[in-house]
């Protein structure tokens, strides 16, 4: 089979997998949550939060971390990642807004925080910097198209405002990052102590940086193939590099966590099982892993490593806010057959806008002509 | 402030306060079973505001005793429900009720993952669906009534009244009777203090309950402050994240127009 053809029916599945989400999608808006979800009272947050929403946001953390790597640390190489890089953040918090209104009990209000205000509640701010941050990223690719349209005079106009927007970009990201984990800060009773942390902000943080360096790695990688192009495997290495290192602040970090609050670290239950899945197969692991050179300047090493490092942030999310749950109740949640399929649907549609994205816009720069100013 | 005083020594669990509830909310009524005890129904839910938990608890020399413990919203001063909701649907009122706004609530239940004792509950069968639970009949406290569940209690169990005053009967009864009480009023300080207070025979840890509502593991702080001292710090990140972020694109913009001015010198 040619690889076109390959691509045709990867797509064919795709825009199946999105029909069957949106059905379900419809059917969850008539039906109700309770009928549609395995929800409760005694579980109210279940699969859609914990990875549309908190997941899906981390793994879009390669937008900001890139543009910071950029702009702030000065780390020019990346340049050409940048762009893959929002265009997956803007995938990846558009994907995250339709997950949230479905999981809305009455999504139809969604725009309720943009009016009604309450600065105590770190929700409230987290809703505004998704906002914001969501419109930061449209304006980027925005000006993709009008580089495309070749509307240059425009173009000129958002560049003179371009600090404004990377600097926004990540004072936004910094701030929900860190207080998609502080929400837990209101239930440390209600979770596994191993995760109830007083420092689960930046912990959220450090390990959202982790995510987005991951995807952006996995990204470069499987997208180079599927475009057929080479993947640039100096910078992607070089970002390999740093993901080490950032796991290796990340394990350090989490260890003086869990020291300095005398969590009894040893057990065999279910919740010390997932805590050494997490810590040590998914942010050790990797991180030795990309301490060697030969797995850094693999195509294949680098897919496992960073794989491995963004699957510890999803198990991360989930134990934070799912597994580590309500352990001492006497209620259990799986998710339904309709949270399952409207993920899976959420997911098939985030490739295809991607896919999108890469085709129609300017996203690699050679193909866009004009070069970023700085 | 008002407040509620349940001297569970007093209750006979008659369930009188659940069907006043039922009647004052205008709530369905339902088929139910007896729960794992005498208990009925067997959860609160978005249909029942309040149950009375029965409690069998047998002593070393044989003798049954009973507990009836009436649970319901504990009204906090200081509601983690209120800290957590986004677009501030639940408030404290300063005549003590925690409330909620149908038209305000956008439900994502972070109140009910918040709620430090698990009771606000959602409407799981409506396609509107909207958070429910005890509204201390804050409507009857405005027009000078007392709550439902008070105002029906036949034994005096439920003691409607200033929230100081029931704090000081309550300690005046632990005083007056010693053994007869567990020494604490629970919601005294208990996650900051509750407008629902509790005078028991045996601590909520003795009774098993508390793993089911009445955590004793709570602490005098109240846990939605975690979330606001949070929030008191984000502008300052913001502000010191913007400033070195902003400073810094300018530094590296100004180095890489030097360096490209080197570059064209040599």
């Amino acid at each position: 089979m040619s690889r076109e053809n390959k691509i045709g029916r990867g797509r064919a599945i795709l825009i199946g997998l999105t029909a069957l989400g949106i059905i379900v999608g419809i059917y969850r808006l008539f039906a109700g949550l309770g009928a549609a979800t395995n929800l409760s009272d005694a579980y109210p947050w279940g699969l859609w939060v914990s990875f549309d929403i908190l997941t899906g946001v981390a793994l879009a953390g390669g937008g900001f971390t890139i543009s910071a790597a950029i702009y702030i640390f000065n780390l020019k190489k990346f340049e050409p990642l940048l762009r893959p890089a929002k265009l997956s953040a803007f995938v990846g918090y558009l994907i995250f807004i339709i997950g949230l209104f479905f999981d809305l009990g009455q999504p139809w209000r969604i725009w309720h925080p943009i009016i009604m205000w309450n600065p105590q509640s770190v929700l409230f701010e987290v809703s505004w910097c998704v906002m914001l941050y969501t419109t930061v990223l449209a304006i980027d690719v925005f000006i993709w198209a009008l580089e495309r349209w070749q509307k240059y005079e425009w173009v000129e106009f958002f560049r003179s405002i371009y600090v404004f927007l990377i600097v926004a970009g990540i004072v936004l990201s910094t701030l929900h990052q860190s207080s998609l984990g502080a929400l837990f800060l209101l239930l440390p009773e209600k979770m596994s102590t191993l995760w109830a942390s007083p420092a689960i902000g930046i912990l959220f943080f450090t390990s959202a940086i982790i995510a987005g360096m991951s995807m952006v790695i996995i990204e470069s990688i499987l997208s180079a193939k599927a475009y057929g192009r080479k993947p640039e495997m100096e910078i992607i290495s070089s970002l390999g590099k740093g993901l080490g290192l950032t796991l290796v602040i990340y394990f350090a970090m989490k260890v003086t966590d869990l020291y300095a609050r005398q969590v009894s670290v040893l057990g065999l239950d279910w919740p010390h099982v997932l805590f050494y899945v997490e810590l040590l197969v998914c942010v050790a692991l990797p991180a030795l892993l990309l301490y060697v050179p030969e797995v850094r300047n693999s195509a294949k090493g680098l897919l496992w490593a960073a794989g491995l490092a963004a699957f510890g942030v999803v198990l991360n999310r989930f134990n934070v806010s799912l597994t580590s749950y309500g352990g001492y109740r006497d209620f259990w949640y799986f998710p339904s057959a309709i949270e399952i399929i409207l993920t899976i649907g959420l997911i098939a549609q985030a490739i295809l806008i991607f896919d999108f994205g890469m085709r129609y816009l300017p996203v690699y720069r050679e193909m866009s002509g004009t070069a970023e100013t700085h | 402030m008002k407040a509620i005083l349940i001297d569970t020594t007093k209750c006979i669990g008659c369930r009188a306060c659940q069907v006043a509830c039922k009647s004052w909310n205008s709530l369905p009524g339902e088929k139910t079973a007896f729960s794992e005890t005498w208990a009925n129904p067997r959860y609160l839910d978005a249909d029942n505001y309040n149950r009375i938990i029965f409690r069998e608890v047998t002593s070393p020399d044989g003798q049954v005793q009973w507990h009836f413990i009436s649970r319901r919203c504990m009204h906090c001063l200081t509601p983690a429900c209120a800290s957590a909701c986004p677009v501030g649907a639940l408030q404290k009122l300063l005549e003590g009720p925690v409330v909620y706004n149908d038209d305000m609530c956008i439900g994502c239940r972070y109140c009910m993952m918040a709620c430090p004792f698990q009771i606000p509950k959602f409407e799981w069968g409506m396609a509107i669906p909207y958070i429910r639970k005890c509204t201390f009949c804050a409507d009857r406290l405005a027009i000078n009534q007392e709550p439902a569940c008070a105002s029906s209690c036949p034994t005096g169990s439920l003691l409607f009244g200033d929230r100081d005053k029931l704090l000081k009967e309550a300690h005046r009864r632990i005083g007056a009777h010693p053994g007869k009480y567990y020494p604490e009023v629970y919601g005294e300080k208990t996650g900051g203090g509750t407008s629902t207070l509790y005078l028991t025979a045996a601590s909520f840890e003795t009774l098993g309950l508390n793993h089911e509502g009445f955590r004793t593991d709570l602490g005098d702080y109240p846990q939605g402050m975690y979330g606001r001292a949070w929030m008191a710090k984000v502008p300052w990140v913001a502000v010191a994240v913007g400033g070195l972020c902003t400073g810094l694109y300018y530094l590296n913009k100004r180095r890489g127009e030097v360096q490209t001015q080197e570059k064209k010198e040599e």
